[in-house]
């Protein structure tokens, strides 16, 4: 299969702060990526590189075999960013029919508004809009070249919980259609959702790539909790216990390695009552991560 | 030449049709002063040669006020929304936007032509030859381009607030120093030479000139060439600046 995104020891830096450094990176057709890292990692540059937008400083860097920004990469890309074209005297249906004309193989207007539910808003002025329905706006203008590679900056800012999960369906069906999504966001439960994979920037180095399951297997720790008449000191020398704690008569176990732990615990099961288990999400694994980094 | 059309169909609505600000600063401001100043202020029969000149300065005043208030504020709107990143990232790029802008901007100067040449026929009864009417146009249409990238050049700021400050300070001042609202003898005389090198004040006499059949001076034309030139090459610097800044990138 051939890769739509291939980067080879890619550094970018602004004289002589170095922002990208040695990245390696290959994308794959139809995968959702989740791309994530504090402000200041090198998200922006780095999807400034792919949009073409900069030219990097060093290293191998082609999208759909291309040079990042050339005509054949233009026509392939979606991008959904930050801005929302609050375009006076201009409604949506009247955006979308020009932006439509600057791609060669472009969905018709119409349907891609049938399609995200926007045919009520596409007489509307889009100065007259909520900022979720200008996001969805920005969604459509993102579609309308039919790109097989979409950029999606922050997408849901703004959008209710329906516009939200209407929003992620949508992406999910563009997977199942072969395209390629590239999601950066700083709300971790939504690419915990639906990435397939993640790459975790820092400083500008990748310092994660790799599926959810892989990151949690890697780095996540687990709380187990429980009641139980046992001592304390029973649990302490458990595989992969590394805290033990007890508040009122809850036991609280602090584990790196869950499935460990767990198999330690099974001679005890019959005496401990009210067990829970507490992964750690995206989101925490993250704060972890990049407090480390 | 399909995006193109389309391009342009997009423009109009949003630059012609539904701008207001046009419509009312750009064309019944200017009208409304031609009226005055001819008709309403004005006792007894105002010269042939007056209506027509002031009908030229109006025409300047026009373009001056729709490149510094509107082109200026609807370039840096659509940078600052994001709407010229989204061309720089399409196949076709920012091409067609400009061509669009550039095209409608000599539309709206265009407009102007026509309602303060029917006003100058149909109120002042003044008769121009099909080819001195045209010869007012191509003079007023060139005479644009200076102020259409002084319009260019300030849009380049950073806010919008900073930019209708600067865009005061330059319109209205230079329509008065340079003769547009009233005669330049009306001014201190320590003035008057500084108003005679606005670009304004040279558009005005070429254009003047041109509607009253009086002698072309090539002073006009070398200052209206020569303030083209100047401004082009800070607009060049901008560019390159900005390019160099960043800005417009995406944000992530």
């Amino acid at each position: 299969m051939q890769p739509i995104i291939q980067a080879e020891h890619v550094s970018f830096s602004y004289g002589e702060q170095a922002i990208l450094k040695d990245i390696n990176l290959t994308i794959n057709p139809g995968e959702i990526i989740g791309l994530i890292g504090k402000n200041g990692a090198g998200k922006t540059t780095l999807l400034n590189l792919l949009l073409g937008v900069r030219a990097k400083k060093s290293g191998h860097l082609t999208l759909f075999d291309q040079v990042p920004g050339g005509p054949l990469a233009k026509r392939n890309i979606g991008s959904m960013l930050q801005g929302d074209l609050p375009i006076r005297g201009i409604t949506v249906v009247e955006l979308l029919t020009m932006a439509a004309t600057h791609y060669p193989t472009a969905l018709q207007p119409k349907q891609l508004m049938a399609d995200l539910a926007l045919t009520e808003l596409a007489q509307r002025q889009l100065t007259t809009l909520s900022g979720g329905q200008l996001r969805r706006v920005t969604f459509a203008l993102a579609l309308i070249g039919n790109p097989k590679l979409l950029f999606l900056d922050e997408p849901t800012v703004g959008m209710d919980t329906n516009a939200q999960q209407a929003f992620w369906a949508r992406v999910k069906a563009l997977k199942e259609l072969g395209k390629t999504v590239i999601i950066t966001s700083h709300y971790l439960p939504e690419i915990e959702q639906v990435a397939d994979r993640i790459l975790l920037l820092q400083d500008g180095r990748f310092i994660f790539q790799g599926t959810l399951a892989e990151l949690q297997q890697q780095y996540q720790q687990v709380e187990i909790s429980f009641q139980t008449s046992l001592a304390l000191t029973t649990f302490e020398a458990l595989g992969g216990v590394t805290a033990v704690s007890q508040v009122n008569q809850v036991v609280q176990i602090t584990s790196t390695d869950g499935d460990r732990t767990l198999q330690a615990l099974v001679p005890y099961l019959s005496q401990l009552r009210q067990v829970t288990i507490n992964r750690e999400s995206l989101a925490t694994i993250f704060v972890h991560l990049t407090k480390e980094a | 030449m399909k995006p193109f059309l389309a391009q342009l169909k997009f423009d109009g609505r949003r630059l012609i049709l539904r701008n207001f600000s046009f419509q009312f600063f750009s064309i019944l401001m200017p009208a409304g002063f031609y009226l005055l100043f001819t008709k309403v202020m004005v006792s007894g029969t105002v010269p042939v040669s007056f209506s027509l000149q002031y009908m030229a300065s109006m025409i300047v005043y026009s373009g001056t006020i729709n490149a510094l208030f509107g082109i200026a504020l609807i370039l840096m709107h659509d940078r600052e929304k994001g709407l010229l990143q989204w061309y720089q990232l399409t196949p076709l790029g920012v091409q067609p936007y400009y061509l669009s802008v550039g095209f409608w901007s000599m539309v709206m100067n265009g407009i102007a032509i026509v309602v303060l040449g029917m006003l100058a026929v149909v109120v002042n009864h003044v008769s121009l030859t099909l080819g001195q009417w045209l010869a007012v146009a191509g003079v007023a249409l060139i005479g644009q381009i200076p102020t259409l990238l002084m319009g260019v050049a300030i849009s380049f700021l950073n806010r919008p607030e900073t930019l209708s400050i600067v865009s005061n300070l330059i319109t209205f001042p230079m329509a008065i120093v340079s003769g547009l609202w009233w005669p330049m003898s009306m001014l201190p005389s320590w003035l008057q030479p500084i108003g005679k090198l606005m670009p304004t004040y040279f558009v005005n006499n070429w254009l003047g000139a041109v509607a009253t059949h009086a002698t072309l001076k090539t002073t006009n034309i070398i200052g209206v060439s020569a303030w083209i030139g100047v401004l082009l090459v800070l607009v060049i610097l901008e560019t390159r600046q900005l390019l160099k800044r960043g800005d417009g990138v995406v944000k992530a």
